[in-house]
């Protein structure tokens, strides 16, 4: 036989034993780390209570909160239109499923914002996009749209504007009557402007 | 007759410059600076292991004696840093975390046996970080409980805040369902107990979806 194709067998051989040695990567779809930190210290994750009341408020088709309590505490109280995949659960495969829809923002709930930040990071890991954390979480809701305060009187336009946008959210989440005392008894004092014959200059 | 025949030495050459190619290959491949060294799961279960936090009160004797084992690490921007931190602290913006020479610094002091602390303004912002840097085996880094912020807060008194629970994080602060229980006692039609909530799922499929 020739001596060459013996060479090229051997060398077949050791190629082909050589690939038992390949490590399975378990989690194909997994980003690199420093993938992974360049999107944690983004801060763009974040969406506040406001903003998920108005989504649920809108009936935002695209909304999908996922509540990553235990599941007493689900059981106990949810946001509307929630679902329960508590942490330590996420990694089941059919619990993943409701990660990764196209069309859909996953919004991750919690008591505060850690234990949805953790949620994040392993399921941004798992390499899925459009997932947010709501900022504050349940208490932070609780603080702002269950319970709303009103803004102190040297608040600006904007945060007079929330307080609005928020004591209706309460009265659609909590069927609260909305109070309407200081709109009743004020004299509507209306300053008109003086009449002149110039032209009013300017540009 | 067959081109090997015609001269042997044509295949060893071209085999010895195919073994080349290889070799060159394999030390030349780009190796990471960084590689997950806990799959998800072990990841999850890691979160519950208390040592992987540091609590405030514990700061009051780094503070004081400045020990070689503990560093503090503050990940808030330079600007912010220069404003105020904690005594001892060194700056590495969350931004350059991922450079390579903060990185190549970590893994230094990570064979040197240097525990290091890390805080943002508030526990959510190292939070991230310090869950990756765990992920990819560096067992040393701490997240400092409460952040900056709580440190602001008690920087008097640091010890006595070893009997305060303020800055547990991942508890309910009020009673949820109590709350938000409607104010005139009429109980809400709950609308999630008449019809199924409609949930949207990602279809499982083997192959591989086509275009049109």
């Amino acid at each position: 036989m020739n001596r060459n194709y013996i060479f090229l067998t051997i060398l077949m051989l050791v190629l082909a034993v050589g690939t038992l040695f390949l490590t399975v990567d378990d989690e194909p779809n997994q980003i690199d780390p420093e993938e992974l930190l360049q999107e944690i210290i983004q801060p763009s994750r974040y969406v506040t209570t406001d903003q998920v009341a108005k989504m649920i408020i809108q009936g935002d088709p695209s909304l999908m909160l996922i509540d990553v309590r235990s599941e007493d505490d689900y059981a106990y109280y949810s946001l509307p239109g929630s679902v329960n995949v508590p942490l330590d659960s996420l990694l089941v495969s059919d619990n993943l499923s409701y990660l990764g829809v196209p069309g859909t923002k996953v919004v991750f709930v919690s008591n505060d914002d850690i234990k949805a930040d953790q949620t994040w990071v392993l399921a941004k890991r798992l390499g899925y996009n459009s997932i947010y954390v709501l900022k504050g979480g349940l208490n932070c809701w609780m603080q702002t749209i269950i319970d709303p305060q009103s803004p102190s009187t040297d608040a600006g336009y904007d945060d007079y504007e929330t307080y609005t946008f928020r004591k209706g959210a309460q009265i659609y989440f909590t069927g609260a009557v909305a109070d309407d005392s200081e709109s009743d008894k004020v004299d509507v004092q209306v300053k008109r402007r003086a009449k002149s014959n110039v032209a009013a200059g300017g540009c | 007759m067959h081109i090997h025949e015609l001269n042997p030495w044509r295949t060893l050459i071209a085999l010895s410059a195919f073994i080349l190619i290889l070799v060159i290959g394999f030390l030349t491949m780009p190796k990471p600076l960084i590689s997950y060294e806990k799959t998800i799961a072990e990841s999850v279960s890691a979160l519950a292991e208390s040592e992987a936090y540091f609590y405030p009160w514990e700061l009051e004797d780094v503070i004081a004696n400045k020990p070689d084992s503990i560093l503090l690490f503050d990940i808030r921007d330079n600007f912010i840093y220069g404003q105020g931190h904690i005594p001892g602290a060194e700056n590495m913006s969350a931004n350059s975390l991922t450079r390579e020479e903060n990185i190549e610094r970590l893994k230094d002091l990570r064979d040197k046996g240097v525990t290091i602390v890390i805080y943002g303004k508030d526990e959510l912002q190292a939070n991230g970080p310090w869950m990756l840097f765990r992920q990819v085996g560096f067992n040393n880094i701490k997240l400092l409980l409460g952040g900056y912020s709580y440190y602001k807060e008690h920087h008097d008194d640091l010890y006595s805040t070893i009997d305060d629970d303020a800055y547990f994080k991942g508890f309910a602060r009020f009673d949820f369902a109590e709350m938000a229980a409607p104010a005139n006692g009429v109980a809400l039609t709950n609308e999630s107990e008449d019809k199924p909530l409609q949930v949207q799922r990602r279809q499982k499929s083997d192959v591989a979806a086509g275009g049109c």
